[in-house]
């Protein structure tokens, strides 16, 4: 069942475009990311779904009905910010209490969500705790705790772990998916961290200039990115010189695949391979169609850089059980996987 | 908050801020009692001479001159005394701000007439010729002026990241006294400029300390002036007052153009 | 001997903060540690007949009580009409963002306006609401004798007046810090819970602010008590601390008058000394509140 509809959405701020035409449905129970550059908008769109920014054109829908004119306070929206945002007057317990007595619940079943919430967030001896007392990632919890126990409708993450170091920000990232399932609700979480994005959502939309250009589950976006944008802001991405054939095809290296255009419009364009997706064999000299340049061991994989028949810088990622240890200034061949099958032109 | 209130607001504000000042250009410049002050006088009667006569007056102009020496003295010592201090707790003994700040705040627990009842009790037995030169003012003024003095150094310190400089300096091989001369001080012009200029206000419009000392500077000249050449003092003032505001409205903005928050109050 | 040593086998960093700090300790000392421990000293022992409290005793009595109470009245009262004030402005500058050079012009203007406690204010107001004063005229025009309400330089509510006039600036520049201290965040996260505006500020706005404006008001306080230079002008009559405490000294030595004058400073340490206790802790609670 689909729960919000945003609808050609048009935002300027001054001169400025924030928003150009977007449009987003998010399903009921799902966790949406909308990943992009800093300044893509993301944020923007956020909140004008929070109904912090009015939309200069366009419509929002929850539940096949319009909120784009009910304020704030009606929306029955939660939400969990960048900089934690809690009541520095207030302790845990209280900051959690304090949407619940907006929404007039009687002082049982107050305490009864909060011990539960408090519970489900692992905060139980930080009840009575400020947040000056707390860690970032506490607090970050209790921020969490405080937006989801009015049960909202919509959950909204803005960039809630960007302020938090890397252990802190993996573990509460999973913490907050497995929360998310649990509870089941609705939530759009918006982030410029691509890894974060793949690992948390159900669908990624990716935005830039204003407007969503892809929106996906990671595993197609991944895979199949619709363009160049989001072939290079998602992972990373090898350009391989390739050229057309009459067939419409494309060689790439020692492949034929199909691009994400035909080749008959032009002779010569790079293609977009993975580097997980190169393979490397050592060679002779002679047939050898590139030179290692530095590898680096990162665990389970191998990164190998490469320079292509002397001109193009390559990476290759190499199951590290799999990679014979290169040496830099070895020839070696470069190839592509033998079940790739189609390719992004740039 | 209605735009109404506002902008009402920041209206009245305004006219408690101009209008004394109005008044006392008027009553400078104008020669007119305001008993008479009709709709046919009050363009009537309007004159600088007030500023000739006091811009004429040696005395004005001897302890003008005190003044400012008083303001160049007192603003190298508080330098001297505050400057190496602030440089050395900020790079070497950080834990030692708080303590530091809350010490520079200490001359303001004791009001000027306190301190110097205290000096006349103990100088005036042990060493009564400190207190018969005017410039036995300047330590006081070096005490009063200690507050905005480091904070506008620990500002500065502060906004140059001095103790990243130092590390970053020191592991370039760097002897401690360059690196104070060569890095940390040309960094810190503009927090040294802000500290003396604030020093300088203070100084020239310091009455308590030179008052209750019986010396003669350009605050307590103004009172006695004033009282024999009524509007040639309120000119003077006046002209002070402007003197010494543009001065600090001039310093304050520069400073802020180029990014360094000046602290004007104790806190 | 044993210092000596102790200096001479500290490493070079502790020998350098110890050069750097000495001169700046031995100056605290000789100017302000000592003569302050000698009044005092002097107030515990009037008339040099050893310890007794009996000159703080008296210090309080007679027209030095009316002394203090005039001056506390004072600084109370600038102080909470000057803080009230200063903070809505300050609310108000930060609400408008759009005249610009209002911000720059404001900035400015106070900082030189808070430190304008001098002769020149006194003089400003006496040409303004004196008895020849062009706003006792102009309102003698419309039939409103000013002086009835008290409003002369030299009155109570005169004096109140002048001293806001460097009071609402000082208030300002405190207050600023503050009020930018208050989140954007903070009022949308009470908005999306379902707060009102007026809960908000019962709430959130002003508990967080109050540590703030208090200790602001405490800093108009202790500037306010310790104004010289402005109350010798307009009131000569001396009925405020600062002035008693130059009768005392500067007037007619007559033998116990001293020691009483000791003790009323004495007080007047005390009362500022505890006040700036007071605003050192106000201003940690404020920190570590906009910090987390």
């Amino acid at each position: 069942m689909t729960l919000v509809v945003m609808r050609n959405i048009r935002k300027f701020f001054g001169e400025s475009r924030a928003l150009t035409d977007f449009s987003l449905t998010v399903e009921s129970g799902e966790l949406v990311c909308l990943l992009g550059p800093s300044g893509c908008g993301k944020t923007t769109a956020l909140r004008i779904l929070a109904g912090f920014e009015k939309a200069d054109a366009g419509t929002i829908e929850v539940d096949s009905e319009s909120i784009g004119s009910v304020p704030v306070e009606k929306r029955n929206f939660g939400m969990v910010f960048q900089d934690y945002s809690l009541f520095p007057n207030m302790t845990a317990r209280q900051n959690i209490e304090f949407g619940l007595k907006s929404r007039k619940v009687s002082a049982t079943q107050r305490r009864a969500t909060i011990d539960r919430m408090l519970q489900v967030t692992d905060l139980g001896d930080q009840a009575d705790k400020f947040p000056h007392q707390m860690s970032g990632g506490q607090k970050q919890r209790v921020a969490l705790a405080r937006a989801i126990a009015t049960s909202p409708r919509v959950l909204l993450l803005d960039e809630p772990l960007s302020a938090l170091d890397a252990k802190v920000r993996e573990s509460l990232r999973e913490e907050i998916r497995h929360l998310q399932r649990e509870v089941g609700v609705t939530t759009v979480f918006v982030t410029h961290d691509q890894q974060e994005a793949l690992a948390i959502a159900d669908r990624v939309g990716v935005m830039s200039n204003g407007q969503l250009e892809q929106i996906a589950t990671p595993r197609d976006l991944y895979q199949n990115p619709k363009n160049s944008f989001v072939a290079k802001f998602i992972g990373s991405i090898n350009r391989i010189p390739a050229t057309s054939r009459t067939d419409g095809l494309w060689n790439v290296l020692d492949a034929i695949l199909t691009g994400s255009r035909a080749g008959t419009e032009l002779e010569h364009a790079d293609a977009g391979i993975r580097p997980e997706d190169i393979t490397v064999s050592a060679t002779h000299r002679e047939s050898a169609n590139a030179i290692i340049e530095d590898s680096s061991f990162l665990g389970a994989i191998t990164r190998v850089k490469l320079m292509l028949n002397g001109v193009t810088t390559i990476y290759a990622d190499l199951m590290s059980i799999n990679a014979t240890p290169f040496i830099p200034g070895q020839p070696v061949l470069v190839g592509v996987r033998s079940d790739l099958e189609t390719t992004i032109i740039f | 908050m209605t735009k109404f209130f506002k902008w009402g607001f920041l209206i009245l504000l305004a006219l408690f801020f101009v209008v004394p000042l109005l008044a006392m250009a008027r009553f400078a410049f104008q020669s007119v009692p305001v008993a008479l002050l009709t709709g046919e006088t009050w363009l009537k009667g309007w004159s600088i001479d007030p500023i000739i006569t006091a811009s004429t007056d040696p005395a004005m102009w001897s302890a003008a001159k005190t003044s400012v020496l008083l303001a160049v003295f007192t603003s190298v010592l508080t330098l001297v005394l505050l400057m190496p201090l602030a440089i050395v707790t900020e790079i070497k003994a950080p834990r030692m701000r708080p303590w530091l700040t809350a010490l520079t705040l200490l001359p303001w627990v004791v009001p000027p007439i306190a301190l110097v009842v205290g000096v006349s009790v103990t100088f005036r037995t042990g060493a009564p010729w400190f207190l018969a030169s005017v410039f036995s003012l300047v330590p006081f003024y070096a005490l009063w002026a200690m507050p905005f003095t480091y904070r506008a150094l620990d500002a500065g310190l502060q906004a140059i990241n001095a103790r990243t400089l130092y590390e970053a300096a020191r592991s370039t091989g760097a002897s401690f006294p360059t690196i104070i001369l060569r890095v940390i001080l040309p960094n810190m012009k503009a927090s040294i400029v802000a500290a003396a200029a604030l020093t300088t206000a203070l100084v020239l419009g310091e009455f308590a300390f030179a008052s209750l000392l019986l010396k003669e500077t350009l605050p307590t000249f103004m009172v006695n002036f004033q009282q024999s050449q009524a509007r040639a003092g309120l000119a003077l003032a006046l002209i002070i007052l402007i003197f010494t505001a543009l001065a600090i409205g001039i310093v304050v903005r520069t400073l802020r153009r180029r990014g360094l928050n000046v602290q004007t109050t104790g806190l | 001997m044993r210092l000596w040593q102790l200096f001479s086998r500290a490493n070079t960093d502790t020998r350098i903060g110890i050069y750097v700090a000495i001169p700046f300790f031995l100056f605290m000392a000789l100017f302000l540690i000592y003569p302050t421990v000698a009044i005092v000293g002097s107030a515990l022992s009037p008339g040099d007949s050893g310890f007794s409290f009996s000159g703080l005793g008296n210090a309080l009595s007679g027209s030095y009580r009316q002394g203090f109470l005039n001056s506390t009245a004072l600084a109370a009262t600038t102080a909470l009409i000057g803080g009230i004030l200063g903070l809505t402005l300050a609310a108000i500058m930060r609400s408008l963002d759009r005249p610009r050079w209002l911000h720059g012009t404001l900035d400015s203007w106070s900082a030189v306006a808070s430190q304008l406690g001098g002769v020149p204010l006194a003089f400003a107001f006496i040409a303004a609401i004196g008895t020849q004063g062009l706003l006792t005229k102009l309102f003698g025009q419309l039939g409103i004798n000013i002086n009835d309400f008290g409003i002369s330089p030299t009155g109570f509510w005169g004096l109140v007046v002048v001293y806001l006039y460097f009071q609402i600036p000082l208030m300002f520049l405190v207050s600023l810090p503050a009020l930018n201290g208050l989140r954007k965040t903070w009022r949308e996260a009470a908005a999306l819970m379902g707060a009102s505006p007026t809960r908000y500020w019962l709430q959130i706005g002003i508990p967080i602010l109050t540590p703030a404006a208090l200790g602001g008001m405490l800093l108009l306080f202790v500037n306010s008590f310790a104004a010289y230079a402005t109350a010798y002008v307009l009131d000569p009559g001396g009925a405020l601390v600062p002035l008693q405490i130059r009768f005392l000294l500067q007037g007619n030595v007559i033998s116990g008058e001293e020691d009483l004058g000791y003790a009323i400073v004495t007080w007047v340490i005390t009362l500022l000394l505890a006040s700036l206790f007071l605003l050192t802790y106000l201003q940690r609670r404020t920190l570590r509140w906009t910090r987390s």
